[in-house]
């Protein structure tokens, strides 16, 4: 990595201090395992039948991946790009004596950890849950190690999954100044994924539905739908820097 | 060497927006005043400088080095502050100059010394969200200075300021010129700032320069007007006449624009022919008139 990428890097880290961008990274999968706690909590669905580490850790992960994920880039790649377009630092920027192609590799590669550092919290987040949960209601049975393994391999997927959503969902805001323009394509695309993702027919080649799709079949779907979403996003990814380096800043 | 060259530079919005077939020479050293009414094409000039906009014909040498726009190096050596600075708000001064220092890949002191240059080292911890107008513009200036350049290129740097910061920001450019020997292209529409600062000038009307060169050059070659003090004035617009001048009352004065004397030959006739001339004057025009001459669509003297 040359040294104006590594500066790019460290510039986008700067920016982040205090933002609400780099909290969400935490309080996202935080608050949807503390929603489905509560929620299992309170309505005691589960406690009949048993519910058992890998269900409640399937039924999370869902609620992840169907809501929480499309909505977390969404709003993450228009809080990074909106520290650029809002009081007009392009125009500061591209006059800088840096390669243009950087400052836009270090936005996506600060997406980038951003889904990492949130995965690694709900990873965390995600058993802690559990515990809480079996503390809470124990007759719903969810004493016992977690499934360490499955989970880890189910949230990489997951992530890589989303690869593709994330590049599109960062171009566009990168694109368009107007803030609702990115969150109102992310919202939408987030209702047209839900429905979309219930399709075993199309769910899977839909950005925005396939990170709930590694849920559905076996494992073999689930590192398919990794792969394509990061080959997807690693192409989408091209072609927007290229478009991005054609234009004028606003 | 030109610290600034273009070549038929042309980028047209519409008929009526843009620049066309520009000619800038900006010589290394002094300040150089690019000035032009509202919608002229100064900043579109300025973002084709910086590679910001791509234009339509024509080339930019920034420093003796070609500008293109995917070549980043082209901007070495140049500082710039477009329109207004773009400030991240919540961050402190200190760190909106970080963010540009790790970018830039220049050492840490340098951050310190360029807001010690433009005299804001001791509100650099506080969020350049509350600074103020002139706050941000120095806070602007400091991050165009951080690169130490060799070419500084300001767009409206007085705009918004009170007649303080206006000065202090004049001083501090006329200082970057004179004491650090950084070249200076700054744009203007407030022609007493440009008339206080600039050692050479340029004026931009509709999109084409209407002259370029010293302000100097400039003023001798729109001559001004002789005023005059006379107790009769019957007699002295008679022997002006005589001379083969033309006087024309002003007030209690009469004004000439001698065609056939210098000065002192004018002087010297009006004496020697007994007219009791207890006033002469010779009125340089300002800026203002010059820029007002050049900017009417009869007064191009490119």
């Amino acid at each position: 990595m040359s040294a104006s990428m590594r500066g790019a890097l460290a510039a986008e880290a700067l920016k982040l201090r205090g933002t609400l961008a780099a909290w969400m990274c935490l309080i996202a999968p935080v608050l949807v395992v503390l929603l489905y706690v509560l929620q299992l909590a309170v309505s005691g669905s589960g406690a009949a039948t048993g519910l058992e580490w890998t269900g409640f850790l399937r039924s999370l992960l869902a609620l992840w991946a169907l809501l929480m994920l499309p909505m977390f880039v969404t709003l993450q790649a228009a809080l990074i790009a909106g520290l650029e377009h809002r009081d007009r630092q392009w125009k500061h920027l591209l006059a800088l004596p840096v390669p243009a192609r950087h400052h836009y590799l270090a936005k996506a590669a600060t997406l980038a950890a951003m889904l990492l550092v949130a995965a690694a919290c709900l990873m965390v987040a995600a058993p802690m849950g559990g515990a809480l949960l079996q503390w809470l209601r124990p007759e719903m049975g969810l004493g016992g190690m977690p499934p360490w393994g499955w989970l880890a391999i189910q949230i990489a997927a997951m992530t890589a999954a989303a690869a593709w959503m994330a590049v599109l969902q960062l171009w566009l805001s990168l694109r368009w100044s107007s803030f609702s323009v990115a969150i109102g394509v992310g919202m939408a695309a987030t209702i047209v994924g839900f429905l979309v993702g219930q399709s075993a027919r199309y769910g899977p080649f839909f950005p925005w539905s396939m990170p709930l799709n590694t849920l559905a079949g076996g494992g073999e779907l689930a590192g398919w739908l990794a792969a394509a979403g990061t080959m997807g996003g690693l192409a989408t990814g091209a072609i927007a820097l290229g478009r991005l380096l054609r234009r004028a800043p606003d | 060497m030109d610290a600034v060259r273009t070549e038929g530079l042309t980028c047209r919005f519409d008929p009526l927006h843009g620049v066309d077939g520009l000619e800038l020479r900006v010589p290394a050293g002094g300040i150089y005043g690019f000035l032009g009414p509202n919608g002229a094409g100064k900043t579109t000039t300025i973002r084709l400088l910086l590679g910001l906009l791509r234009p339509q014909a024509g080339r930019v040498w920034l420093l003796g080095r070609e500008q293109r726009r995917d070549a980043a190096d082209a901007r070495e050596g140049v500082g710039a502050l477009v329109e207004y600075p773009s400030l991240y708000a919540h961050l402190s001064g200190r760190d909106n100059l970080e963010v540009s220092r790790r970018l830039l890949g220049i050492p840490r002191e340098r951050v310190d010394a360029a807001l010690d240059r433009v005299g804001l080292l001791g509100d650099a911890g506080r969020k350049a969200g509350v600074y103020s107008l002139g706050m941000r513009q120095r806070l602007g200036l400091a991050l165009a200075l951080l690169n130490r350049p060799r070419l500084l290129i300001l767009d409206e740097p007085g705009n918004g300021l009170d007649p303080a910061g206006t000065l202090q920001m004049r001083a501090l450019i006329r200082s970057l010129a004179h004491d650090d020997g950084i070249t200076v292209f700054l744009s203007s529409h407030l022609l007493a700032e440009v008339e206080h600062m600039a050692t050479h000038i340029g004026v931009l009307h509709a999109g084409r320069l209407r002259y370029q060169g010293s302000l100097a050059d400039l003023q001798g070659r729109m001559c001004g007007q002789v005023r005059l003090q006379c107790a009769d004035r019957g007699r002295l617009l008679d022997c002006l006449a005589t001379l083969g001048e033309v006087g024309q009352v002003d007030g209690d004065d009469v004004v000439v624009r001698p065609a056939r004397h210098d000065d002192s030959q004018l002087l010297r006739a009006l004496v020697l022919a007994g007219v009791p001339v207890h006033g002469f004057h010779r009125e340089r025009p300002t800026l203002e008139s010059l820029f007002f001459g050049l900017t009417d669509v009869h007064g191009d003297l490119a």
